[in-house]
């Protein structure tokens, strides 16, 4: 009986293995002709690594499980700016990066870490004794999150929330800390929304600072950016910016104003920087209108193909004015104005702005030379702005072209007696942090003390202007501008020294000494004329 | 017999293995899909569009589940039919660029960016 059972069982298992053979025959049949689907944007599903399953409760912690495979991954970030937040120009030796900078937005870093090192490709950054040797300390995640679910508030010093946060203070509205297993376990490449997770943001909000870059960009369509077009092109910041050992190549420190290099060559050495029009587009870029060749030397790209900025539906603040911050409303509390678009354009903890959508660049001569006044750089109060970054470019040079820029205009706080730009403590729930108190000269002493600078403990404030090149949000070939732009009387390029355009830089004597010897030589014509025609009647 | 059933189930269980796994939404696209084909029409067509942080999650879910467009006279879900892509895809760059796409991945596309992009969702956003 047990024989015969057994024996009953063993033919079920055989049929149901000469159908599933019989089935998965058909489908290697099938399969000849068409692959087996396939994750196509990795080479590995990170869901099924062990170090990443079960939960996390920190990111360093994330990050350890990255290491044991990444084994080289942390010290490669440890290189580049985006951790060190430093940049030595080699050409005029100026120490740049967020780490010791100025501004005309929030001003500066000092003292106000865990809410600036929110956008710190690193955990734990929250006074000048963080431990930039610490592998752990580097953020996989901020980087490489496909979710769009990881978020590192302010405050935190680069943290993500570990547990409900009501952002802001006093709002209701509870952030919930995001799943850092989940997360870890989709990780993949860049996108527009890992690295506009903080470009988008500079300045402390969507567009503020720099005027080509916000959350538009993450979605955009053809006219807001032909190359990024999420419908078309689709291209990712890395795209252009093409990275090598987690070192983003293109810097606003050490911008590539002229790019001679022409298309880049794969293999070719020393090809210069991949992020510029030119390494694709090459020099001559203009294939059906080769006249406009001859504007590509001396006019960048983006002059022409960025028409406006700020045209994805965000605005971008185009003047800040922090001395005036301090008004409260008629409750003695902080308050806000607004105007007909809803912007803030007051604010009792910063002064007033002046924000800006679809804005006309300003245009300079730049030849990539940018150098910064930093903290210690004697100032003088006038009605002239100071340069908080000065950009460099002439016409006969041989290294400049015509670029757009966002001009930054402000007014901040700065001390008259040692004449120096100053570093306020503002953001922070303390007794010293100006938004909380409103008490300049606490929050500068603060701020100055932290970076070693000395601070008389008067305050006044100084009008300053901050140079920003335009390079995103290029337009399609039929929305750039068009001639009249800049050939008219009204040109976008008026007051540009060293350049003759037809139909703006018009000069009344040529005109007439033109038309005169037009006339002159029409009259010519026509007495000649006239005398052969004489001439001849009389032979 | 133990051994037998153990068998059997290891053959079934490659046979499941074998067979298709589930569809794992796209968020952006259906971010993508979402501003480009609903955003767009509903800005034209309404004073104010929908954004996806204008209604909770449970909300949309059951807006999804309805399935009831203009008041009901109409499915939503015929807005995510290659019939409908197909119609509009010569002014509509989405619609062009997504008009193979399986409906139902579209849809799962789409409901991903709301569930995440409604107020009370893990990135809730806006239209633009």
């Amino acid at each position: 009986m047990r024989n015969s059972t057994t024996r009953r069982w063993q033919g079920v298992v055989a049929g149901l293995w000469l159908i599933s053979a019989g089935a998965f025959a058909a489908a290697e049949i099938k399969e000849a002709k068409e692959a087996p689907p396939v994750r196509l944007d990795s080479t590995a599903d990170h869901s099924k690594f062990k170090q990443l399953q079960g939960t996390f409760d920190s990111g360093p912690k994330v990050t350890k499980a990255c290491l044991s495979c990444h084994t080289e991954a942390a010290r490669q970030v440890h290189r580049t700016k985006h951790w060190t937040w430093e940049f030595l120009n080699p050409d005029n030796q100026q120490r740049l990066g967020k780490k010791n900078v100025l501004n005309n937005f929030c001003i500066s870093i000092s003292q106000n870490y865990p809410f600036c090192t929110s956008c710190h490709v690193g955990y734990g950054w929250k006074d000048k004794n963080f431990d930039f040797a610490a592998e752990e300390n580097v953020d996989c995640l901020v980087c490489h999150d496909t979710t769009g679910n990881y978020k590192k508030l302010p405050g935190l010093a680069g943290h993500p929330a570990y547990k409900p946060v009501e952002t802001p203070p006093g709002s209701g509205n509870m952030v919930k800390p995001p799943d850092l297993a989940k997360i870890a376990q989709k990780i993949g490449k860049t996108s527009r929304d890992t690295c506009g997770a903080c470009h988008f943001f500079g300045g402390g909000g969507d567009g503020v600072k720099h005027g080509d870059m916000d959350s538009s960009l993450a979605a955009p369509d053809k006219d807001l950016d032909i190359h990024m077009d999420a419908t078309g092109l689709d291209f990712t910041c890395a795209t252009c910016h093409a990275t090598s050992s987690h070192d983003v190549p293109g810097s606003r420190y050490k911008p590539t104003a002229t790019d001679k290099h022409g298309a880049h060559i794969r293999g070719k050495m020393g090809q210069g920087n991949p992020a510029t029009c030119q390494a694709c587009h090459g020099n001559t870029p203009h294939k059906e209108k080769a006249r406009l060749n001859t504007h590509a030397e001396k006019i960048a790209c983006q002059t022409c193909h960025v028409p406006t900025f700020a045209r994805g539906g965000v605005a971008t603040k185009m003047s800040w004015d922090w001395s005036t911050a301090g008004q409260k409303g008629a409750d003695g509390k902080h308050m806000t104005r607004k105007d007909d678009h809803n912007h803030v354009i007051y604010d009792t903890r910063k002064g007033d702005f002046v924000l800006g959508e679809k804005v006309k660049p300003e245009y300079r001569w730049f030849n990539g030379d940018i150098s910064y006044t930093l903290l210690g750089d004697k100032v003088e109060k006038s009605d002239v702005p100071t340069g908080v970054n000065r950009i460099g470019g002439s016409p006969a040079d041989g290294r400049s072209m015509i670029w757009p820029m966002k001009v930054m205009r402000g007014v901040q706080p700065f001390d008259p007696i040692n004449k120096t730009l100053v570093m306020p403590h503002t953001a922070g729930n303390d007794d010293i942090g100006f938004w909380k108190n409103l008490e300049w000269e606490k929050a500068i002493a603060d701020g100055m003390q932290n970076m070693g600078a000395p601070f008389s403990g008067k305050v006044d404030f100084i009008k300053t202007e901050m140079f920003w090149p335009i390079t995103h949000m290029v337009a399609p070939k039929d929305k750039a501008l068009a001639c009249a732009e800049c050939h008219s009387a009204d040109s976008r390029l008026k007051g540009i020294d060293g350049i003759y355009m037809p139909s703006h830089s018009q000069k009344r004597w040529l005109d007439i000494a033109g038309w005169l010897a037009a006339a002159a030589t029409l009259l010519g014509v026509l007495i000649h004329g006239a005398l052969r025609i004489v001439m001849s009647r009389r032979k | 017999m133990k051994r037998s059933l153990m068998l059997i189930a290891a053959v079934l269980g490659s046979v499941a293995a074998g067979s298709a796994v589930a569809y794992d939404a796209d968020w952006k696209r259906g971010r993508v899909y979402y501003r480009q084909i609903c955003t767009s029409c509903h800005t034209a067509q309404m004073p104010k569009p929908i954004a996806p942080n204008d209604k909770v999650k449970a909300d949309w879910a059951a807006y999804l589940q309805a399935d009831k467009h203009a008041k009901g006279k109409e499915t939503v879900k015929q807005y995510f039919g290659k019939p409908y892509r197909a119609s509009i895809k010569a002014t509509n760059q989405a619609a062009a660029k997504f008009a193979e796409v399986p409906d139902q991945d579209l849809l799962d596309d789409v409901k991903a960016f709301l569930q995440k992009g409604a107020k009370d969702g893990d990135a809730p956003a806006s239209c633009s």
